[in-house]
């Protein structure tokens, strides 16, 4: 998922998954039921998940919901561009593009052709800074007969996971195709330009550096045989998740998977140290002139991984800044006429990574004007603890947003997937949404103090050229 | 990601699941709302069938602009007052205006229905057009326009939509020009809402976690506030014509090294007898599919662009059919040469048997899609409604497709296509581009327009 399109991936989860829950998820964490091979732990409304893991290590969620006779069909690996080095930026993005090339048992374009003609929905991928996932839904047709979609499914992820053919011809072509996307989504957008210079100002030493697209240089010399030795070293069952959502049972879906996946090997886990980020103890700038006619203003503050004690309380600062018209950085920017829009997103990452603070100046409006105001009433709310009615709207906010995640079997299983490769385990995902609920003022204020201090942002300004 | 995701009808065949329909009425006012209590939540849409193209000469902009007005002050509520109500109750309101309809788009926590219905229907029955809102809001629009500036995709599709369609009202932006819209003032934003907003045009689709008949109540008492009058009637939209001639325009933007390619004629109602083929035969050109021509000449092969399709755009009047992609600068040329060939040769040989049996099968298979969620057939029956479709019309899809056969799909092609009367917007360094591109196009190098990007 390409960095800055805020609205998807967990933003819309995880740093909005808090408050006000009553009842559904946030009561019930805990499996409530053991099956013959796994477990059912309800997730929301009447939703369960069935949990099972295979002999190699393969795991794989199902939720049953026979409302349509659809099913949602992702795989998530656990390898995103942190676990590239320098030199080879954009290999796990690149090696996305690779896996609906040829197999030992496919010729390139068939995967697409053979999934296209059974009627296959949204048929995608996308890759993060810590994950990787493939993404389709199918209809629910052919049920036992020779044509079965989840049968079919299953035989053409497992085959890829381990059959991919990559040739240097095809390789060279697919760079050229990620080049056209980094020139779209970086090179010449303005957003994601500045989204890329933030990161890069942000860590020093940490792979959240560089983005998730690459560099020109780097890709531009990387060859298939790179290409493979990522995919030997990440692509197995035992990196992976299978997570069904839709009209199946988990006694089907578990007998397909076993059938295709289960005597795949597992491959060790490759040993990568990551480097640690260090400290920041000053605030960075950096200014870009860039060809638009309003300013626009990037900040970002170091904050912990996605799963760590202290983002309940930095999702409900978030959305006492910037959740909803009435929130304090909406009326203090967007009313007073100083922007069009601002808005708070926490990075969905693994390791210690950044809130993000990004607003759209109105014209002849300075980016300077809107940083000293960020900062003035971030230090007004760590002050001066926000009410209970202002609370309560934030844990509002905060509720719809976990519901409306999670409301088809795509969001329900992007859902699951996000949470089983930053944790391990998609309960986290719901332990934090009660925790949120819980958050109270004095814990906001404190993670604001702890945080949100100015030494420890980093600021993107983009001025017209 | 491997590709963006675009647009799309995948409709429904084999679904069996609730349909939504829309409920007899006292008023004139339309109902359709689905129970499903999947998640505690209630989506509403409340829509005006008439958008963007009632804008009158020199005000574009402002169907829009009164439909934002709503949201910023009734009679006894200011616009803070009205956020502090909606995010009280976590609910979202917003405005999202079309060429032919404006729709309110509502969603709120099912345990907060009853407040949520009251402030609508206040909204909508009591604005009161704050002058100070106005100009708070001419500002934001105007900024929102410039900020557009910035995006090279957004504001090439602008660029192309009003080339394509000259004067025609659907050339309009929907948020209007900066130089219409300094000028929008109250008195116009008031006789715009008495005007529209009124019984007989509205709609009222949604879906969620609560009872139909509280619904169709709320609705009715919405209806009775604002009972049609006589006002002044909405404005019939012409037919748009395509330009007589292909011609090429280039957005020149300044420190391009990728192109935005947008390229086109006028489309076809959906309710033409040579749709169905027609969209078979754009789904078999360059639908989406990576099997598509356009995907397979442009991307697999050549890898000069990312995306590569076609897609047809609707409306009550015929909109447009049209190609996009975006090239490396150096590739540009070469890449709209071979597009304008394949247009050329679709026209000309029409899709071959292989490419035919697989888009069928592709279209029929994944049509359930279409209805496969209550949002899905929510927006459905807006389509239908505010498009002047047929009830049940998205959901034929299916049906239509299996019924359609090669012959008809290469005839349609044929009758329909017009390379030689194309709409080619580029958006790129012109400096680099201007010979090149007249030569890909086939156009005198003197007649390739050039304009610069900030122009409206």
């Amino acid at each position: 998922m390409r960095p800055f399109q805020k609205s998807a991936s967990l933003l819309s989860v995880l740093t909005l998954s808090t408050s006000l829950l009553s009842g559904c998820a946030g009561s019930a964490v805990k499996p409530t039921e053991k099956t013959a091979e796994g477990q059912a732990i309800p997730l929301v409304g009447s939703s369960t998940v069935h949990r099972f893991t295979l002999d190699n290590g393969l795991r794989l969620l199902v939720v049953e919901d026979h409302s349509s006779p659809t099913f949602a069909y992702q795989t998530w690996y656990r390898v995103g561009s942190r676990d590239e080095i320098p030199g080879h930026t954009g290999l796990a993005h690149l090696f996305e593009h690779m896996m609906f090339k040829e197999t030992k048992n496919l010729k390139d374009g068939q995967f697409d052709k053979i999934l296209e003609q059974a009627g296959v929905e949204g048929e995608n991928a996308f890759t993060s800074r810590d994950y990787t996932a493939y993404i389709q839904e199918l209809p629910r047709t052919g049920r036992g007969t020779s044509d079965d979609k989840l049968e079919l499914i299953t035989r053409l992820e497992s085959d890829r996971m381990v059959n991919l053919v990559v040739d240097e011809k095809a390789f060279k072509t697919e760079t050229d195709v990620v080049q056209n996307e980094r020139r779209f989504r970086n090179e010449n957008s303005p957003d994601g330009l500045m989204f890329q210079e933030l990161f890069e100002l942000a860590f020093t030493k940490h792979p959240y550096h560089w983005p998730v697209v690459g560099y020109q240089p780097d890709l531009d010399s990387m060859h298939a045989s790179d290409a493979v030795e990522f995919y030997r070293a990440y692509y197995s069952p035992n990196h992976a998740t299978v997570i069904i959502v839709g009209d199946v049972t988990p006694e089907g879906a578990l007998a397909a998977v076993k059938k295709h996946y289960g005597d795949l090997p597992g491959q060790a886990t490759p040993v990568h140290p990551i480097p640690a980020e260090p400290e920041q103890t000053s605030a960075r700038h950096k200014l870009l002139k860039l060809n638009m006619k309003t300013e626009k203003l990037l900040m970002g503050y170091h904050i912990p991984a996605a799963v760590a004690d202290d983002i309940p309380a930095i999702s409900l600062a978030q959305i006492l800044l910037t959740g909803g018209k009435s929130s304090r950085l909406h009326r203090a920017l967007v009313d007073t006429g100083i922007a069009t829009s601002v808005e708070a997103y926490a990075m969905d990452d693994k390791d210690p990574t950044l809130l993000v603070i990004q607003c759209n100046l109105q014209e002849k409006k300075k980016a300077a004007q809107a940083e000293t105001i960020i900062l003035r009433e971030i230090s007004r709310l760590a002050q001066q603890a926000p009410g209970e009615k202002e609370m309560e709207r934030a844990r509002n906010n905060v509720n719809y947003e976990f519901y409306s995640g999670l409301d088809s079997s795509y969001e329900k299983a992007r859902f699951l997937g996000t949470y089983e490769a930053l944790a391990g385990n998609f309960e986290k995902g719901l332990e934090i949404q009660k925790k949120t609920l819980a958050v109270t003022a004095p814990e906001v204020q404190a993670v604001l103090k702890r945080y949100f201090r100015p030494t420890n942002r980093s600021v993107i300004t983009g001025v017209p050229k | 990601m491997k590709k963006l995701n675009l647009p799309k009808f995948n409709l429904a065949l084999f679904f069996v699941a609730v349909t939504t329909t829309f409920s007899p009425s006292a008023r004139a006012v339309e109902i359709a709302f689905e129970q499903d209590s999947s998640v505690p939540l209630v989506y509403l849409n409340v829509a005006l069938k008439a958008g963007s193209v009632q804008d009158p000469e020199g005000k574009s902009g402002l169907t829009n602009f009164m439909g934002e007005m709503l949201l910023r002050g009734t009679r006894s509520k200011t616009k803070e007052q009205i956020d502090l109500a909606l995010d009280q109750i976590g609910a979202k309101l917003a405005i999202e205006t079309r060429a032919d309809a404006m729709i309110l788009r509502g969603s709120v926590l099912a345990t907060q229905l009853d407040p949520f219905l009251a402030l609508v229907n206040e909204i909508l029955t009591q604005p009161s057009f704050p002058e100070n809102e106005i100009r708070k809001l001419r500002s934001e629009v105007t900024s929102a326009i410039l900020e557009e500036l910035g995006s090279d995709p957004t504001l090439a599709t602008l660029r192309f939509t009003k080339l394509l369609f000259r004067n025609h009202p659907y050339g309009k932006p929907v948020m209007g020009t900066i130089k219409d819209v300094a000028k929008l003032n109250r008195a116009e934003v008031l006789k715009q809402y008495e005007r529209l907003v009124r019984d007989k045009f509205l709609l009222i689709v949604g879906a969620g976690d609560a009872k139909t008949g509280k619904i169709e109540t709320w609705a009715e008492g919405l209806a009775h506030a604002r009972p049609n009058t006589g006002h002044e009637p909405m404005e019939k939209v012409t037919r748009p014509e395509d330009a007589p001639s292909r011609r090429l325009v280039i957005i020149d933007k300044p420190d391009r090294t990728q192109t935005q390619i947008n390229g086109g004629q006028i489309g076809v109602r959906m309710t033409d007898s040579r749709f169905f083929p027609l969209y078979l035969g754009n789904y078999a050109f360059g639908g989406g599919s990576f099997s598509a021509r356009l995907m397979v000449e442009i991307r697999v092969k050549r890898g000069w662009s990312y995306g590569a399709n076609s897609y047809f755009r609707h409306g009550i009047q015929p909109r447009s059919w049209q190609f996009h992609l975006f090239p490396a600068a150096k590739d540009t040329a070469p890449a709209l040469e071979t597009t304008l060939k394949m247009v050329e040769e679709l026209k000309e040989k029409g899709i071959t048997p292989e490419e035919f049996d697989f888009s069928k099968r592709s279209l029929v298979n994944s049509a359930g899609f279409m209805y496969n969620t209550s949002k899905k057939r929510v927006e459905n029956k807006l389509l239908e409604r505010t498009l002047d479709l047929p009830d049940g019309f998205m959901k034929s899809f299916g049906p239509e497709l299996s019924k359609v056969q090669l012959a008809d799909v290469n005839a349609a092609l044929k009758d329909y296509l017009r390379p030689d009367r194309l709409t080619i917007a580029v958006l790129g360094t012109a400096s680099d581009l201007k010979e090149p591109l007249a030569k890909a196009a086939g156009i005198r190098v003197e007649k390739v327009e050039v304009i610069p990007y900030t122009q409206e």
